[in-house]
């Protein structure tokens, strides 16, 4: 009966402790490959999404829907830069992979961290 | 007939002088009610003056404050102090309502009002276009202005203050104009008493010390009725005479006080009134001890003279009039019509009277009064209607010989 019950929490710690950091492998193998070849950075990125969209849900929500639907119309980037790289592919991750790789880019560069 | 300045007339009776502040009294509410609704609006207008005042500041601070979110937004996350200024406290929220950063000393912060005001703290919100570091929302909070307060309220009393005195003065000035045709119709009245007295006295006195003279024993039993009752009633347009100059004339003389002997004073009043007091069979009854008092003797005598010669007026016809004398008081019972409890205390109204049936000017009882109160002396009436009135007058203490 111990045995069960230790094997069960076992699974449990690591089953939730498994999670952000399939999110964090998922940002870190599915966005900052492309990303860190480019001049703009995604700390910028994120800057420029943060103005745009000022909060945290409306943040996720919008780079999602872009993400998923890439359209120039939707771009944050400035125009020079679409003219020179074009407007990025559309993902090919699942929502639940682009919900985990966006909660750790926000997580990540959230300005209430940094500020004082 | 003119209406002449008197002293004596133009001091304002009771009923006019509570008429006077009762009308002052409705006119103060008024004008202090009026005078603080206005307040009210001043210091509402001020406010609103103080808070437009306080709006631009306020813009200026959050124009300064945006242009800085800017530059941090710019510049982040190489620099990430957020920026701070002596002058005011501010507060960054997203669109979502969630704070981002906040230096102000009071938390809780209104979305909605543009400007609020709470805990001696005025905070005003902007919203962004451009969301700086995400903010939708500034907050820009500075401490109120308490100097103002304490400007307005001194303002308002000052101001208020002068108002009221120049109207206190309209008020005056109008009440002296609503009174005056009332006063004119006093000073009427008194006047023609005045002149009527002057005309009474040659003929009266003239009657009576022929009266004095007159040898009775000689006159038949009828003759004498007849000359007793010339003398009675010379002798109650005497007394009237005596109240009227007193009123109109003596009022205002300076007092002549001296040591007066009560008991004589009264045994001599009661024998001029025995006359008077026989043609309704009363009788008096005398308990006098000796005391003197310190007093005018013409106006003691008008005291006593009007107290007995009313006994007489009210009281049924073969009544009793009691009089006690002590060292420091003297009590006058009649065993008259007596008074109704609610008129008792209009009795010493001047031109009131017991009963119109009986004659006079209801002037008697106003001129004790007058003199009651001059020499702070006390008087007590206890009336039962139907069995008497009962009047004490107490002397106060250093007014009787207490030798």
């Amino acid at each position: 009966m111990i045995n069960k019950i230790i094997l069960i929490s076992f699974v449990v710690v690591n089953l939730s402790a498994k999670e952000p950091e399939q999110g964090k492998n998922v940002y870190e193998n599915h966005c900052i490959p492309c990303h860190e070849h480019l001049p703009y950075s995604l700390q910028k990125i994120y800057m420029l999404y943060l103005k745009t969209f000022s909060g945290e849900l409306t943040f996720k929500a919008s780079l999602k829907a872009f993400l998923k639907s890439p359209v120039e119309e939707t771009s944050v980037m400035p125009d020079e830069w679409i003219e020179n790289f074009s407007v990025k592919e559309k993902s090919e991750l699942t929502d639940k992979e682009l919900d985990e790789a966006i909660d750790t880019y926000w997580k990540l560069y959230d300005v209430r961290n940094t500020l004082h | 007939m003119s209406v002449s300045k008197n002293k004596g007339t133009n001091l304002l009776r009771r009923s006019e002088k509570s008429s006077l502040r009762r009308f002052l009294a409705l006119y103060f509410t008024l004008v202090v009610m009026i005078l603080s609704l206005l307040g009210t609006f001043y210091y509402q207008s001020k406010e609103k003056l103080m808070y437009s005042d306080q709006r631009t500041i306020l813009s200026n601070y959050a124009h300064e404050q945006i242009q800085q979110l800017r530059r941090l937004h710019r510049d982040f996350p190489q620099k990430s102090d957020y920026p701070r200024s002596s002058e005011f406290r501010s507060a960054i929220y997203d669109i979502e309502r969630s704070k981002i950063f906040s230096t102000l000393k009071h938390p809780e912060v209104n979305f909605d009002k543009e400007l609020h005001h709470q805990g001696g703290m005025i905070t005003s919100v902007t919203y962004l276009d451009d969301y700086y570091l995400g903010t939708k929302y500034l907050f820009i909070e500075i401490d109120e202005d308490k100097d103002w307060y304490s400007g307005v309220m001194m303002e308002i009393f000052t101001l208020g203050t002068i108002i009221l005195v120049v109207l206190a003065i309209f008020g005056l000035f109008f009440v002296n104009l609503f009174l005056r045709p009332m006063k004119n119709s006093i000073m009427l009245l008194d006047d023609f008493i005045k002149d009527t007295t002057h005309e009474l006295n040659t003929p009266i006195s003239a009657i009576l010390a022929n009266i004095e003279m007159m040898n009775l024993e000689v006159m038949g039993e009828k003759n004498n009725k007849k000359l007793s009752r010339i003398n009675i009633a010379a002798k109650t347009v005497s007394h009237l005479y005596q109240d009227l100059t007193y009123l109109t004339l003596d009022h205002n003389r300076k007092s002549n006080d001296e040591w007066i002997d009560l008991k004589t004073l009264i045994e001599d009043r009661v024998e001029y009134f025995a006359i008077l007091a026989g043609s309704k069979k009363v009788l008096f009854s005398l308990d006098l001890n000796y005391s003197t008092i310190f007093i005018d003797g013409i106006k003691i005598a008008r005291v006593i003279d009007n107290l007995i010669s009313n006994a007489i007026k009210y009281n049924k016809r073969g009544g009793t009039i009691h009089i006690t004398l002590r060292k420091d008081y003297f009590i006058i019972k009649d065993s008259g019509i007596g008074i109704e409890a609610e008129k008792v205390n209009d009795i010493f109204e001047r031109y009131t009277r017991f009963n119109s049936s009986e004659g006079g000017f209801g002037i008697g009882l106003n001129i004790v009064r007058s003199i009651i109160e001059e020499y702070s002396l006390k008087i007590e009436v206890a009336s039962v209607l139907g069995e008497g009135t009962t009047i004490r007058v107490d002397f106060l203490k250093g007014t009787v010989d207490d030798k």
